[in-house]
């Protein structure tokens, strides 16, 4: 049995949309779970429906082996979940939440003090945490948040949109210690991110949630696989050769929108295409500038699936659709 | 670990936090302090004549009258203030990370109203030393005392617990109004300045039937040392405990299932 099973799992919202209309997902133990959506999407719905915080409206699921309607203790004692919104008090430091939280969960002590403050270092707020939390940035309530989910070791993890407002640095922190949490600690991760490269970078799957639906799923190798091609695109030496450029490439696959001096195309073949091209260019004389090959991204499955762009889309251009 | 020790464990960590938010946070203890001591002043001081009323018969006087109706006065608020702190975690977000964190969530409730609690006991020792030095008159016995002390605390109990219904169902602080205005009316229709029998017309009929009259009488019965109604208090306690137990359960549930 997988560590999250939903099927069919509906929200429909009173004076609201179903913002979760009948999804099904299995996410094995240990797994990275990516759930990718633009804004309104119903990822934070899902999340909170997981974590027990909001009852599902029709189908089921189990967290760690737990009924989420059922068994909704047992789910809560077997999970740890950083939402959207940080849910901190501004009053209490950062380590006064480790008490807190540690308490909920039933621990104390030695046991407690130990665990916290070895969080709190490797989040990198030792020095922060007894400073009242409404002194802290978006990025430290974030940190002592994560922190906060992992106190008393739980077997899955939800994190809900856990980079969002982090810089880079701290960003490519979470990354990795999301990733050594499911490979040494094999904590199953269910993570929600409107990142592309996020999920790209750390999910072992992915699903794409839009309008409540799941639209696709898979690796990200998978899903990248099934837009298909490669495509390549080049910048000549002599700005005005573009359009010998652009003629010669048109004979290995679809010309492509390209930017001011370059000419891209996507590849009929794949990268075996691009020797093919480089001796094509050379025979007419068309010097390289420069040459760059891109995969497809999952915005390239994305845009496939809905027919929309990810980046940028979202409840925004639904209200003007 | 979702059994017995998990859940006690929850409930002193919240009732912890409380307190602590409470004393250290000046602008939560004056007011609480100071609200009894002015109707204290007001009361014993300005009215202490009207033990001249002919038919005021009680034996500790005028301040020991009036100090009954400030302990469960401010022991009732005591628990409808828990109710505007649960309201403000629900209004920030913070309610989630209690219910999110808490395997079973009746340690919430419990854990705010045992916060109320303590905080109640504090007012109590608090209102008990002004009025001693205002020449409070103690006659009951030790253990009539003792009862007195726990009959205030069991009306803080139900204050806590008709404030979190509230709370957990409305989850903003725009309703504590709410909360406070039936307490208001309650007590406002109680025999406050005078006994129940100096009281005439509607208002006896309404005190005749008003828990809060129960409550007030069955207190100053035991501070008396008098045999007065206190099995009555007993029984507002017995029933109002219950109600109002289901109130703030289902208030949970109501919280849990939006
Ligand atoms: N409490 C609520 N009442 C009514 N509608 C809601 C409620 N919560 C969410 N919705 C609606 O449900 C839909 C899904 O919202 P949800 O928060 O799950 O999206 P999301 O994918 O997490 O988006 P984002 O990336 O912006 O966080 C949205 O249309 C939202 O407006
Ligand atoms: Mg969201």
């Amino acid at each position: 049995m997988g560590a999250i099973e939903v099927r069919g799992l509906v929200r429909e919202f009173k004076k609201g949309p179903r913002a979760v209309d009948g999804i099904d997902i299995t996410v094995a133990e240990g797994e990275i779970y990516g759930f990718l959506g633009p804004n309104g999407a119903g990822k934070s719905t899902t999340v909170l429906m997981l974590t027990t915080l909001l009852p599902p409206t029709a189908g089921t699921a189990t967290v760690a082996g737990f009924d989420i309607v059922k068994q909704g203790a047992e789910v809560r004692g077997a999970i740890g979940a950083a939402l959207q919104e940080a849910a901190l008090d501004k009053f209490l430091t950062g380590r006064e939440h480790i008490k807190l939280q540690g308490s909920l969960h039933g621990m104390k002590g030695a046991e407690l003090k130990r665990r916290g403050d070895d969080l709190l270092e490797r989040v990198g707020l030792t020095d922060a945490a007894d400073r009242k939390v409404g002194g802290y940035s978006g990025g430290m309530k974030r940190r002592l948040d994560l922190a906060l989910a992992l106190l008393h070791n739980p077997r899955v993890l939800f994190l809900d949109e856990p980079t969002t407002g982090l810089d880079p640095q701290s960003r490519t922190a979470l990354w990795d210690e999301v990733a050594r949490l499911a490979r040494e600690d094999g904590v199953t991760v269910f993570l929600t991110t409107q990142y592309l490269e996020e999920a790209d970078a750390l999910a072992n799957r992915v699903g794409i949630i839009d309008h409540g639906h799941i639209v696709i799923e898979g690796t990200p190798a998978e899903l990248k696989a099934s837009v298909g091609r490669s495509s390549v695109e080049i910048e000549p030496h002599d700005a005005a050769r573009l359009g010998d450029l652009e003629r010669t490439l048109a004979a290995f696959g679809t010309p492509l929108t390209m930017r001011g001096t370059s000419a891209s195309i996507r590849l009929n073949e794949g990268v075996s295409d691009v020797a093919a091209i480089v001796r094509a260019l050379d025979a007419e004389g068309i010097g390289i500038h420069q040459l760059r090959l891109r995969e497809p991204t999952l915005d390239d499955v994305f845009l496939e699936q809905t027919g929309r762009s990810l980046e940028g889309s979202g409840d925004d251009e639904d209200a003007a659709e | 670990m979702t059994g017995f020790p998990t859940w006690w464990s929850g409930v002193s960590g919240i009732a912890a936090r409380q307190t602590r938010a409470f004393f250290t946070n000046p602008a939560l203890i004056i007011p609480g302090l100071l609200f009894p001591m002015l109707f204290f002043a007001a009361f014993a001081g300005g009215l202490s004549d009207l033990t001249r009323v002919p038919g005021f018969d009680y034996a500790p006087g005028y301040t020991s009258f009036q100090y009954v109706f400030v302990l469960f006065q401010s022991s009732m608020f005591g628990g409808i203030f828990i109710g505007f702190a649960v309201a403000r975690d629900f209004e920030n977000g913070f309610a989630r990370r209690l219910m999110l964190a808490t395997p079973h969530r009746s340690a919430i409730l419990f854990g705010y109203a045992a916060a109320a609690m303590i905080r109640a006991a504090f007012t109590i020792v608090f209102v008990t030393v002004i009025a001693l030095i205002a020449g409070l008159d103690i006659l009951g016995s030790p253990g009539q005392i003792a009862l007195l002390y726990v009959l205030a605390l069991a009306s803080n109990i139900l204050g806590s617990l008709w404030a979190l219904g509230i709370a957990f169902r409305f989850q903003s602080l725009s309703v504590t109004p709410f909360m406070q205005i039936p307490l208001f009316i309650l007590l406002f229709l109680a025999p406050v300045y005078v006994p129940l029998q100096l009281l005439s017309g509607w208002i006896r009929h309404v005190a005749d039937v008003n828990p809060a009259t129960f409550l007030l009488e069955g207190g100053r019965a035991l501070l008396a040392g008098s045999a007065g109604p206190v099995l009555a208090a007993w029984l507002v306690v017995i029933i109002g405990g219950i109600v109002l137990g289901i109130w703030s359960l289902t208030g949970l549930r109501a919280a849990e299932t939006r």
